[in-house]
C-alpha cells in the first residue's frame, strides 16, 4: 500500500471515529493534561523559588534542572517502573500499567521543563516589579502573585513546552502503561505498535492527529506571545 | 517635643565592596518636606530605598516613629504600608491605569467602592482624569510618571518618598508636582524627595539633606539652609 493510499485510509479512520483511534486520542490527552497539571503545580513554584531565592545550593539545583530536562523518557519510565512494580516500594498501590502510572511518569518528565522555563521567565522579568509591589504595600505572597502575573506569558510558554514534551513521548507511556488496548494505549504507543505490525494507515491516522494537536499548541503559544506585546 | 519620623544612626549600605550610603546620624521630623540633594551616584536613591524599607542596611539602626526597626524579624515589611516610594523610573504593571492606581489599595484590602473613588480622585490630583481604562503600558513617559504618582498618592501613606520626581518632566508636570508636594507637606504628610538640583531643593522650601559620595555633607546642607532662611524667612527643621 502506497503512502497516498495509507493517508486516504487514515483520514477515513479519523472521519469514521474508529474506536481504537478515538481511545488512543482520549487516553493521550487525558494523561497528558493531568500530568501537566501536576507538573505545573510543582514546576512553576520551583522555578519561581529558584529564580528568586538566594541559597547555597542554587547553582547545583539549576544544573540538576538543566540535566533533568534532557533525561531520556525510558530512564524515567525505568525508575518509576522500579517504584511501582510488585517488588517496588509503591507496588502495593497497584498502579503499574494504569493511566495513573503514565501520569506519574509524565509529570516527572515535564516538571523540570516547566521549572526551567519558569525560572528563565522570572529571571528575565523587569527588576522593578518586586520593589514596586513592595513599596505599594504588597505582602510577600501578593508580590509573588504580581510577579507571576507580569510573567504569565512566560509561564504559559513553560506549560505548553511541557505539554509538547509529554504528548509526544513514547518511553514512559510504553513502560508504565503497558500499551493496553482501549485502556493505556496512547497515540504514540499505538503508532509504534501498529506500524511495527504493518498497519501503516492506522499509525498515519494517529500521526496526523498528533501533528494537528502539536500545531494547535503552537498556534496557542504564538497567539499568547502576540497578546503579550499587544 | 514630637517624635521624629525617622532616626538613622551609623547606617551603612554596601554594594559588594562599594559603599552605597554611610550616614552617621540623620533625623527626619514628621510632616513637611525634606529634599535630599546630591550629584548622580551620590547615594540619594539608596538612601530613599532605606527609608522605604526596601534596602536593608548592612550596619546601623533606624527608628520609625521612635520604634527601632527589626530587620531580622521581617516585621519591617509591615512598615511598607506606611511609607510609599515613587521610583525615578516607575514601572507600570500590565493592565489598566485604574488597576495600577488601585494596586496599593487592594494590598490594603480596601473595598471596591472606596477603591474606585480613591482611584478617580488620585488621577484627578495628578491632572489625568478619565485615564482609568487606558492601557498602562501604552502611556507616554510623562503620563507614566504621573500615573505612578497617583498610584503612590492613593496609598495615603504617612511618608511619601519621591526619587528625582522632576527629572525629565515638562514644565506643566513640574508645576503640578510642586503644587501637589506643597499641599501634601502642609497637610502633615512627611515628604522626602531627591534631586540633583540644589536650587530646586531650596526653592521648594524644604529641609535640605546634602549627600556626596554616600555621606552627609552638613556644611553644604547648612549653607543651603541659611540661604533659604535668608530668602524666605521660613522655619526649617534642623538635622
Amino acid at each position: 500500500m502506497g503512502f497516498v493510499e495509507s493517508l486516504r485510509m487514515a483520514l477515513a479512520l479519523i472521519l469514521a471515529g474508529d474506536r481504537d483511534v478515538v481511545s488512543a486520542i482520549t487516553t493521550s490527552l487525558d494523561v497528558a493534561i493531568w500530568s501537566i497539571v501536576f507538573a505545573s503545580l510543582v514546576g512553576v513554584p520551583v522555578g519561581i523559588a529558584v529564580a528568586l531565592g538566594n541559597f547555597p545550593l542554587k547553582s547545583v539545583i539549576r544544573v540538576m534542572l538543566n540535566s533533568l530536562m534532557a533525561m531520556p523518557t525510558v530512564v524515567i519510565g525505568l525508575l518509576v517502573y522500579g517504584l511501582l512494580s510488585r517488588q517496588g516500594p509503591l507496588g502495593s498501590l497497584g498502579l503499574l500499567f494504569t493511566p495513573k502510572a503514565i501520569i506519574i511518569g509524565q509529570a516527572i518528565l515535564a516538571t523540570p521543563i516547566i521549572a526551567n522555563y519558569t525560572l528563565g521567565a522570572v529571571q528575565g522579568a523587569d527588576e522593578r516589579i518586586l520593589p514596586t509591589a513592595r513599596t505599594l504595600g504588597a505582602n510577600y505572597l501578593q508580590c509573588i502573585f504580581q510577579l507571576g502575573r507580569e510573567v504569565r506569558f512566560g509561564i504559559v510558554a513553560a506549560i505548553i513546552a511541557g505539554f509538547g514534551r509529554v504528548i509526544s513521548e513514547v518511553g514512559v507511556a510504553m513502560m508504565l502503561g503497558g500499551n493496553i488496548r482501549l485502556y493505556t494505549r496512547t497515540m504514540t504507543t499505538a503508532i509504534a505498535l501498529e506500524t511495527s505490525k504493518g498497519d501503516f494507515a492506522f499509525g498515519l491516522a494517529l500521526g496526523v492527529i498528533l501533528i494537528v494537536i502539536s500545531l494547535a499548541v503552537n498556534v496557542f503559544l504564538t497567539v499568547a506571545q502576540e497578546g503579550r506585546h499587544a | 517635643m514630637s517624635i521624629p519620623k525617622y532616626q538613622l544612626s551609623s547606617i551603612r549600605v554596601l554594594y559588594g565592596d562599594t559603599l552605597g550610603v554611610a550616614v552617621d546620624k540623620l533625623t527626619i521630623v514628621a510632616g513637611g518636606l525634606h529634599v535630599v540633594v546630591g550629584s548622580n551616584g551620590s547615594g540619594k536613591s539608596t538612601l530613599l530605598g532605606v527609608l522605604a524599607f526596601l534596602n536593608k542596611p548592612e550596619h546601623g539602626e533606624i527608628s520609625f516613629d521612635g520604634v527601632p526597626v527589626e530587620w531580622e524579624s521581617g516585621k519591617y515589611s509591615l512598615l511598607r504600608k506606611r511609607v510609599t516610594l515613587l521610583h525615578q523610573n516607575p514601572y507600570m504593571f500590565s493592565g489598566t491605569v485604574a488597576a495600577n492606581v488601585a494596586f496599593g489599595l487592594v494590598a490594603r484590602n480596601i473595598g471596591k467602592k472606596d477603591t474606585r473613588s480613591v482611584v478617580r480622585e488620585s488621577l484627578e490630583r495628578v491632572g489625568l482624569p478619565g485615564f482609568e481604562p487606558r492601557n498602562a503600558k501604552r502611556l507616554s513617559g510623562g503620563e507614566t510618571r504621573r500615573v505612578a504618582l497617583a498610584r503612590a498618592l492613593a496609598c495615603n501613606s504617612e511618608v511619601l518618598l519621591l526619587d528625582e520626581p522632576l527629572a525629565h518632566v515638562d514644565r506643566t508636570s513640574a508645576t503640578l508636582l510642586e503644587n501637589l508636594v506643597a499641599t501634601l507637606a502642609s497637610g502633615g504628610i512627611t515628604i522626602v524627595m531627591s534631586s540633583h538640583d540644589e536650587r530646586w531643593g531650596a526653592r521648594l522650601g524644604g529641609k535640605v539633606i546634602h549627600l556626596e559620595d554616600g555621606k552627609l555633607d552638613p556644611a553644604a546642607g547648612q549653607s543651603l539652609y541659611n540661604e533659604f532662611s535668608r530668602c524666605h524667612g521660613r522655619d526649617n527643621a534642623n538635622s
